[in-house]
């Protein structure tokens, strides 16, 4: 059976189980249109979009302790159920969720999701890129995550998220998120881990830590030099903050990720690397938005896990300025600065969003 | 910085609201109540989980999720909502339940344009909360349940 028509399913029993409880919706659009020009292109790999349209429906059923969540982005170039879980709420503070959900160790994917009107800069950090525009460490998996926050140390607040599921595999188009409507079995699995603190329950201020340990397998994929590869162990740890002051609002994540490549010849070769990147966002009068975002990288020049992903730009420079000109839209402008494996080039981008409720 | 701004505007049009704004200024002490139906499990809500609540955080009682009746009946009411219960502007408001909804699938409370209209929600609904003004609960003493004063003149 298709998980999606499991948790069809699933949340049709439990809704019987809630009788008595209202049932309650919620539906959420954020559409966005943006274009973008390259210059100063000096990388074989520039492979932007020019221009995108999308939407972005989001939808909660809930009856009782139970939810269904859906996310559906729907873009001129793609259509995909990014999200689809079915929740319990346990307490006020925990929430455990099965479906296809992303990875809580993405720290800025699992704050903003695919909704573009809800973060500031245009584009992500590229290490946390989805799967399908050539990111490098897997976002969407299908399994169990509990969400979770207690009161720690007086009024701080400890949050916690952990999930193990289904991962992504890895083909030469990039990695593959496991699909809920065209599921298939040639997957391994993946686990993740996040702990943070912040100074009360309200404050999106504070700090934490993250470790995941996925195994990727690999589909058909070859890689330079004509050899097959049959998965790979991606191991990652890594560290956040984030300050949010009233004007300002600064954040920043390392990533330090340890790589395990085999091939069917039982050998293996491993690898490591560092990944980071600080944004800092000031909200000035008349509803602008300045933010600037500085990505780095270390050993990844000889990554043979990074050279799977052509794209990967090791430098990132991001500036731009935000309006929220109406109430719920916003124009953003962004000039950005890639330095890739082999390369680097630089675009312009100009976006219109909007939140839809 | 514009957060305060925000903030001591809004103290400044409550200040004139009452002062000139609402028809009943002069008539006598008035209180916002949050309320809920005689037989709800509800027996006492602090201030942070009420604003909890009407953020769109869950917050359940023996197992079962309250839910928040937001009323917006009068301009007054809603000042002393954004001042009072939530503590930010309707802006940040706005941002904080789309977040909630984004990230984990958050209701965001219903809205009513009426005390009548709040009232009729919770004597509907043995988990929902509301607040209204003292004065509205008149016709349905027997009905409710007052849980806490949350603002008074």
């Amino acid at each position: 059976m298709r998980v999606s028509r499991l948790l069809f399913v699933l949340a049709v029993l439990l809704a019987h189980a809630a009788r008595g409880d209202p049932l309650q919706h919620e539906f959420l659009l954020l559409p966005s249109a943006v274009v973008v020009g390259t210059y100063d292109r000096q990388s074989p790999e520039t492979q932007i979009y020019d221009q995108v349209v999308q939407a972005d429906a989001l939808l909660t059923l809930q009856k009782g302790p139970f939810k269904l969540f859906g996310e559906y982005l729907l873009s001129d170039h793609e259509g995909d159920l990014e999200r689809f879980q079915l929740g319990w709420q346990m307490s006020s503070d925990t929430v455990v969720w099965i479906g296809r959900y992303h990875q809580p160790t993405s720290v800025w994917n699992h704050d903003h999701h695919h909704g573009q009107y809800l973060q500031t800069s245009i584009t992500r950090p590229w290490i946390d890129e989805w799967e399908d525009l050539r990111g490098a460490l897997p976002q969407h998996f299908t399994g169990v995550l509990i969400e979770s926050a207690h009161e720690v140390f007086g009024n701080w607040r400890l949050r916690t998220a952990a999930g193990g599921g289904v991962a992504p595999k890895l083909t030469n188009d990039g990695m593959e998120a496991f699909d809920l409507v065209h599921p298939d079995s040639t997957r391994r699995m993946g686990y993740q881990a996040r702990a943070s603190l912040h100074p009360d329950e309200f404050d999106e201020t504070g700090f934490g830590i993250l470790v995941a340990a996925d195994a990727l397998a690999a589909d058909g994929l070859t890689i330079p030099g004509g050899v097959g590869l049959d998965h790979v162990d991606l191991q990652l740890y890594g560290a956040f903050g984030a300050y949010a002051g009233e004007s300002w609002k600064l954040t920043g994540t390392v990533y330090h990720a340890e790589a395990q490549l085999h091939y069917p010849q039982a050998a293996s070769r491993g690898d490591s690397f560092w990944v980071g990147y600080v944004e800092a966002e000031q909200r000035f009068a008349r509803d602008f938005t300045g933010f600037a975002r500085y990505e780095q990288s270390a050993g990844v020049a000889d990554s043979p896990y990074l050279r799977l992903f052509e794209q990967f730009a090791r430098t990132r420079y991001v500036g731009g300025v935000r309006w929220d000109f109406l109430e719920h839209e916003a124009l953003t402008l962004q000039l950005t600065n890639s330095h890739m494996l082999n390369g680097h080039f630089s675009d312009v981008r100009l976006q219109w969003s909007a939140a839809l409720f | 910085m514009e957060r305060s701004a925000v903030l001591t505007m809004r103290r400044a049009v409550l200040l004139l609201l009452l002062l000139f704004g609402a028809p009943w200024g002069s008539a006598g002490s008035q209180s916002v109540v949050l309320v809920v139906r005689t037989d709800s499990p509800v027996t006492d809500l602090d201030s942070v989980t009420v604003r909890k609540l009407f953020l769109g955080l869950p917050v359940l009682i023996n197992g079962r999720p309250l839910h928040p009746i937001r009323n917006r009946a009068d301009a007054l009411l809603d000042q002393i909502f954004l001042q009072e219960i939530v503590a930010m502007s309707q802006t940040a408001y706005d941002r904080q339940t789309l977040t909630g909804l984004n990230r984990q699938g958050w209701l965001r409370p219903s809205e009513v344009d009426s005390g009548d209209a709040a009232l009729g929600k919770v004597l509907a609904d043995a988990n929902a909360v509301t607040f209204v003004w003292q004065r509205d609960l008149a016709a349905h003493n027997e009905q409710v349940r007052v849980i806490r004063v949350l603002w008074s003149d």
